[in-house]
C-alpha cells in the first residue's frame, strides 16, 4: 500500500493533472469574487467568523491570491509554493465550514443578489469539495523529482531541484 | 525541508496578488471600499462599494416610523423579495415587484402608479439590501418620492404589524 501511495506521489502523470486541475479550479473560483467584491465580502460576513474592519480586506486580497496560486499551478512557476498557500487557504476554509456546521449556521439573506447567482451554499457541499482539492495538492506539493511542463520547478516541499 | 526558498517564493507570490488585487479594486467600477459597515444595528450591511445603490437619507430608521406612515395609507409598500417570499407572507396591503423582474415589470408598474405615489421598498431586513436596489431603479424611472423600510418583513413581523398570504 505505502509503495502504491509512493509510486503514485512520484508519477509525473499524476503530479500534472493535480496540478492543473487544481490550477482551473481556483481561477475559475477566482473569476466571480473578482467581477463582484461587493458579493464574496457579504459571503464572508455570512460566517459570522471575521471582525468587522477585516471583510472588505478578504475580499479584495483573497481572489488574487487563489488566482495567482492558479496561474502559477497551470504555469508551473513555483508549483510546491502555490499549492502550499492553496492548502493553507483550504485548511482554513475547512475549520470556517466545519465551525458553522457545528453552529448549525448557514447564511441566507434571502436577497436577490444572493441567491438568483448561487450565493447560497450548502456548507456540506462545499465541505467535501474542499477536502477533495485538499487531497488534490498533495502530491503537488510532495512530489520529488522533475515536473513535468514547469517553467520554474524549485523542487518539492522537503527539497530543492535546481 | 528548505524552508528560506519556500518563504521567498510564497512572499514573492503573496506580494504579486496583493498589489494587483488593491491596483484591480481600485480602478474597477465594481471596486469595494477597504472598510465596509458590517453592523446591523447601524443599518443594512454592505461592503460599500465604490458605485454604492445605497441611500442612507431614504432610509425610515424603524419599525414605528414605516407603521406611522403606513397607518396614515399615503404610501405604498413594495416587496422587493422573490415571489415565493411574497407569497409566504408580506406587509398588509404590500404590492410585489421581485428586484429581479422589476426590469421586465417596470413599464405595466408605471401605468399602475403615478410618478408622485409615496413607494416604500422593503425586503428581508438589515442583511439584504435588494430594498436598495429596487429604491434606485424606482428612482431611475422617474419616481421622485421614494423610502426603503430597512428592517424590512422581518422588522415588520417582530412587532405584530398586520401581515398577509396567499390563499
Amino acid at each position: 500500500m505505502k509503495k502504491k501511495v509512493e509510486a503514485l506521489i512520484q508519477n509525473v502523470w499524476f503530479e500534472l493533472i493535480a496540478r492543473w486541475v487544481l490550477g482551473a479550479v481556483f481561477i475559475y473560483a477566482s473569476f466571480h469574487k473578482i467581477i463582484e467584491p461587493a458579493q464574496f465580502a457579504k459571503v464572508i460576513y455570512g460566517y459570522y467568523l471575521f471582525p468587522p474592519a477585516t471583510i472588505n480586506l478578504i475580499a479584495i486580497i483573497l481572489p488574487f491570491v487563489e488566482l495567482f496560486c492558479g496561474l502559477e499551478l497551470l504555469l508551473g512557476i513555483y508549483p510546491r509554493s502555490a499549492a502550499l498557500v492553496l492548502n493553507l487557504l483550504l485548511m482554513a476554509f475547512i475549520a470556517a465550514l466545519s465551525i458553522n456546521l457545528l453552529r448549525g449556521q448557514e447564511f441566507d439573506c434571502g436577497c436577490f443578489s444572493f441567491s438568483e447567482k448561487g450565493y447560497t451554499y450548502s456548507a456540506r457541499t462545499l465541505l467535501i469539495r474542499d477536502i477533495i482539492f485538499f487531497c488534490a495538492g498533495l502530491p503537488v506539493i510532495f512530489f520529488p523529482v522533475h515536473r513535468k511542463w514547469c517553467v520554474l520547478q524549485s523542487g518539492s516541499i522537503r527539497n530543492n531541484i535546481h | 525541508m528548505p524552508v528560506r526558498s519556500i518563504i521567498s517564493e510564497v512572499a514573492l507570490l503573496l506580494m504579486l496578488a496583493v498589489a494587483t488585487a488593491f491596483f484591480v479594486n481600485y480602478f474597477s467600477p465594481n471596486g469595494i471600499s477597504l472598510v465596509g459597515q458590517w453592523d446591523p444595528n447601524r443599518g443594512v450591511i454592505s461592503a460599500a462599494p465604490q458605485t454604492d445603490a445605497i441611500f442612507h437619507e431614504l432610509e425610515l430608521e424603524s419599525p414605528e416610523t414605516a407603521k406611522k406612515i403606513y397607518d396614515g395609507g399615503t404610501a405604498v409598500f413594495i416587496d422587493a423579495r422573490a415571489k415565493s417570499f411574497f407569497d409566504d407572507g408580506h406587509i398588509k396591503g404590500a404590492f410585489s415587484l421581485p428586484l429581479g423582474e422589476a426590469g421586465n415589470r417596470m413599464e405595466a408598474f408605471k401605468n399602475k402608479f403615478p410618478h408622485g405615489t409615496y413607494l416604500i421598498t422593503y425586503c428581508s431586513g438589515r442583511e439584504c439590501d435588494d430594498s436598495h436596489q429596487l429604491a434606485q431603479i424606482l428612482l431611475e424611472n422617474g419616481f421622485i418620492n421614494v423610502s426603503i423600510f430597512i428592517d424590512g418583513y422581518p422588522g415588520w413581523t417582530a412587532k405584530g404589524y398586520p401581515i398577509e398570504k396567499k390563499g
